[in-house]
């Protein structure tokens, strides 16, 4: 009966058509945004005039993070070192050991962690107390005398 | 594989035989393309149910977030626009289907008995269709979901007695927000799905045990009609042909017109105009029928019945007859109906906003709208900022007073935020163009999206008039999106209102906390106007008697003088704490009161020495009079009074004359043995030259100058000075040095004041004593000197010889008048 499977094909193969037009937009759209990677934008921090050498300003960072279609306003501070001959480190204020912030001392010229005593070197490295690691470092660029960071260790 | 398990399942449960009974049902012959709606609406649920489950996984029922999630839906996500606009257009097809489903059914009489039950649950059907559309039309959060939402809480309000507990219950509350938004969320995905569900598998599961009604026989003599057909693949493929045409539709109208999404709900656009959907415009038509008391006849009473009557169709219409043209009176009833809501529905339609016809000129200007962000505060019948009035509100308007007004709003209101916007007259008249064309139907243009987008808080109420108390708790936020002037195109016209009278008193603390925010008007070195001169450093201390004395009572600072600046922070009595009772040591002498004339003279500051009529204030050392006291303090004393010695009778003028020998005035005695600060106590450096006309008394190095000044103007000297008496010859005694020995040959050449420097010692007639003659010789000596001998009483033949032999000889030779008088002309003669 030619007609009849004839009409069944049709019928399954619009069928076919309609589960396609429903079921593949809706999977893109469900499974996509799971393998998207957003980097972190890089963030101005200031110009390279505004800090001196060997010593390390605080700076907050004001900046918009995307969390799905809420935006939030987070802040931020970082510290922000010129060692010697323009070499520029941007660090974390936050004490790689129990998470408190960390200051600069000028008189001991070293980053003091109030929490624990913990000392921390002007670039970073751990003098002493108990941190296990130095201050973390975010990766920065600079273009044209602008020191932009990525917070993003 | 397969079969085996379907196999196990039909032991298990029967379901694979009931599938397929399913589909293999017969079909009368009859039955054809007419009834392939109800499979077509089927599928628009299936098509709906999973578009919206798909964006259930994206979708946030809350006010401050519903509407970003439904843009992150439209713009973040692949195929977000296409599935969101499916299931906009499937849920308006699906209304249009159930009409014609509907219409065909009540046509072929197919809800005759034994299928009353399968119409009943048709009309829940559609009731529940429409139930979708309301609460759906809520959920993206924009402008018309918001509006619309209150409009029909308002419609329910009006049902007498229970309307606001209706209302109040739909609403979760008495007001329209989260409460609101979560249950329609709730009502739109849970509740109405569930019955949706139960009512479609009851209708189905009735329309398969009694079978598909066969066209225009009788009640009771539906055998008659053999069933030739199966339901697959017979029916099924005009099914899937109807399928695929209704997919290509909505598959074409989701991707060439987009679901629309209005802006962010603003509760307080109150210009906004929601426009119902097409297929409720009726309803909205048959409110306008009634009287405002009334209402509710039209918004309640009738649809009620209408609901109550078409439940009912099947009970009341009992005629065995399915033939259309056998049960007129139904038929005609029905039609009567439908075609009185299709009337009223177009009636609806023509009220709605026509879309616009711009002339080329209003089209430009519309653009100009958009690119010069007109609606970030005026909207067009809403959806602008609430800023400045709406521009579908008012009535026409003049083309030369909008231009006015763009040109310069401060004309038509000083007090207004408006920027000016003084366009090249091109764009300017399309611009007016645009805006005189635009009445009460017109709609606000797309506008584009701005990066990044705005926070929820700038949709919040009052958020214009408060906005200031954001700024002030956290500027550097306001900085990641607006540049600092921002702030200056509403503030250029007008102050901030804290900048009021107390305002320079507190200005400080506000600037010093958020400089960014002064920067937003004022530049940097705004501040150093004031400030350079009063840098409250340590050196302040010292100079800040100093600087009040300078800028004394002159207004320089926004009309303030320099104390009034100083009393915004400081008291009168803030002074004392310092100087009461501090007076200097030298202040503390018994004699002070007679020296202080003196003290105060000994170094001059340069201050105030530009009037010769004001007191000068001088200053002894770092610690000035003027540190403490003005230059009318010293007023206080001598104004109009002048010192004794003033008083003396030959104080201004000396006396005798020149020849007797003069007696030199008080003033010169006075300055000459008090020295000239005396003098200056009172009296500018200047003041001497008034009368003197040059520096009195003379400077140091005077003596090395005098001569060439005396040769510039002998009778300034003479004025004090006689000459050749004592005064010059108390230096000149002896012979200048410029009387070398050869100065008899010499001199003429070193005269150059004619002669007055000469005078000096040989008096005025030395000239004559040798030389017989004025001289230098007169102008008109030249053509005069041939008569000199006639006039000195020479004469004879040789009288010239004689001549020149007793004057000119002196100084010319023979020769030097050959120069003129030729050998030739003599021999002649």
């Amino acid at each position: 009966m030619t007609r009849r499977k004839w009409l069944d094909k049709f019928v399954k193969f619009s069928a076919g058509i309609v589960a396609a037009f429903l079921s593949i937009p809706s999977l893109v759209m469900l499974v996509v945004p799971a393998f998207r990677r957003e980097r972190a934008p890089w963030i101005r921090v200031g110009h390279l005039s505004e800090f001196r050498p060997n010593e390390p300003k605080a700076v907050t960072l004001s900046y918009q993070r995307r969390d799905g279609w809420v935006v939030r306003t987070s802040r931020t501070t970082v510290y922000v070192v010129v060692l010697g001959e323009g070499k520029v480190k941007v660090l974390s204020n936050i004490c790689t050991h129990a998470n408190c912030a960390v200051r600069w001392e000028k008189g001991r010229q070293a980053f003091f962690c109030p929490c624990h005593n913990g000392y921390f070197a002007i670039d970073g490295s751990v003098k002493s107390g108990p941190p296990p690691r130095p201050l973390d470092e975010f990766p920065h660029k600079i273009e044209g005398g602008e020191i932009f960071v990525r917070l993003q260790v | 594989m397969l079969r085996r398990f379907l196999d196990w399942l039909e032991r298990e449960t029967g379901l694979v035989s009931a599938w397929h009974r399913f589909w293999s049902q017969p079909l009368p012959a009859t039955v054809g393309w007419g009834q392939i709606f109800g499979a077509l609406l089927v599928l628009c649920l299936v098509i709906l149910f999973v578009t919206g489950g798909v964006m259930m996984f994206y979708y946030s029922p809350t006010p401050d977030q519903a509407y970003a999630s439904v843009q992150y839906i439209e713009h973040y996500l692949p195929f977000g626009k296409f599935i969101r606009a499916l299931h906009y257009w499937t849920a308006r097809i699906i209304v249009l289907l159930l009409i014609i489903h509907m219409v065909r059914v009540f046509i072929w009489g197919a809800y005759k008995k034994p299928r009353q039950m399968i119409w009943v649950t048709g009309v829940l059907l559609l009731l529940c269709v429409i139930g979708f559309g309301l609460t759906g039309y809520t959920l993206p959060w924009d402008q018309k979901a918001y509006w619309g939402t209150a409009v029909r809480l308002k419609i329910a309000e009006n049902i007498p007695l229970i309307g606001h507990a209706v209302a109040n219950f739909l609403r979760g509350g008495e007001q329209l927000g989260a409460v609101t938004l979560m249950r329609f969320y709730v009502l739109h995905v849970f509740v109405l799905p569930i019955l949706v569900f139960v009512l479609v598998a009851w209708h189905i599961r009735q329309v398969h045990i009694l079978g598909v009604t066969p066209a225009w026989v009788k009640v009771g003599q539906e055998d008659e009609i053999p069933k030739t057909q199966r339901l697959h693949p017979d029916h099924t493929a005009r099914i899937a042909a109807g399928a695929l045409v209704l997919l290509a539709l909505l598959v074409w109208l989701s991707v060439k017109f987009p679901a629309p999404l209005e802006p962010r709900a603003n509760p307080l656009d109150t210009a906004y105009k929601p426009h119902p959907d097409f297929y409720v415009l009726w309803l909205h038509e048959l409110l306008k029928l009634f009287p405002p008391h009334l209402e509710f006849f039209g918004s309640f009473v009738l649809p009620t019945i209408l609901v109550l009557l078409l439940l009912l169709v099947p009970f009341i219409e009992r005629n065995p007859e399915r033939h259309p043209l056998r049960r007129l009176p139904a038929i005609t009833t029905g039609l009567v109906i439908l075609f009185a809501i299709i009337a009223l529905n177009i009636k609806g339609m023509e009220a709605l906003p026509q879309p616009e016809k711009l002339s080329p000129l209003a089209k430009r200007g519309q653009e100009l709208f958009v690119e010069l962000r007109c609606y970030t505060c005026h909207g067009i019948n809403g959806g602008g900022g609430p800023v400045g009035p709406d521009l579908g509100l008012g009535g026409k308007r003049d083309p030369k007073k909008v231009e006015a007004i763009l040109r310069n709003p401060g004309s038509f209101n000083a007090h207004t935020v408006m920027p000016s916007y003084d366009l090249p007259p091109e764009e300017m008249r399309a611009l007016v163009a645009y805006i005189v064309s635009i009445g009460p139907n017109s709609k606000m243009p797309p506008i584009p999206p701005v990066e990044p987008e705005k926070p929820p808080s700038h949709f919040e109420e009052n958020w214009f008039a408060n906005h200031k108390f954001e700024v002030r708790k956290d500027p550097a936020s306001c900085g990641d999106c607006h540049k600092p002037f921002f702030c200056q195109a509403c503030h250029q016209n007008r102050r901030p209102s804290s900048h009021d009278e107390q305002w320079l008193k507190f200005h400080f603390g506000n600037a010093a906390e958020q400089p960014a925010m002064c920067n937003a008007c004022h530049t940097p070195d705004y501040c150093e106007e004031c400030h350079k001169l009063m840098r409250h450093d340590t050196k302040w201390l010292k100079g800040h008697g100093t600087q009040l004395a300078k800028f004394g009572e002159t207004k320089k600072w926004s009309g303030l003088t320099m104390h009034q600046l100083c009393y915004h922070c400081h008291t009168k009595q803030s002074c004392d704490e310092c100087h009461k009772g501090a007076l200097p040591e030298s202040h503390k002498a018994p004699d002070f009161l007679q020296k202080h004339g003196e003290l105060a003279g000994v170094e001059d500051l340069g201050l105030g020495t530009g009037n010769k009529e004001k007191v000068v204030v001088a200053r002894k050392s770092q610690h000035a009079c003027s540190t403490c006291h003005t230059k009318q303090f010293c007023d206080n004393c001598h104004m109009g009074k002048k010192p004794k010695s003033h008083e003396q009778p030959n104080f201004v003028l000396g006396r005798g004359t020149r020849d007797e020998g003069r007696v030199k005035s008080g003033h010169a005695v006075e300055a000459l043995s008090k020295g000239q600060k005396s003098c200056q106590t009172c009296h500018a450096q200047q003041f001497c030259s008034n009368c003197h006309g040059t520096e009195m008394p003379h400077p140091q190095n005077f003596v090395n100058i005098h001569v060439a000044e005396a040769r510039k103007d002998m009778a300034l000297c003479q004025r004090c000075h006689t000459w050749s008496e004592s005064e010059c010859r108390q230096c000149h005694s002896k012979r200048p040095p410029s009387h070398t020995p050869n100065f008899r040959k010499t001199h003429p050449q070193q005269i150059t004041d004619g002669g007055v420097g000469c005078q000096v010692c040989h008096g005025r007639n030395a000239c004559m004593d040798c030389h017989k003659l004025p001289m230098p010789h007169p102008n008109d000596f030249v053509r005069t000197h041939g008569e000199l001998a006639k006039q000195r009483g020479i004469k004879g033949k040789d009288s010239v010889r004689q001549l020149q032999k007793q004057l000119c000889v002196n100084c010319h030779t023979d020769s030097y008048c050959r120069k003129c008088h030729l050998p030739e002309f003599a021999q002649k003669r």
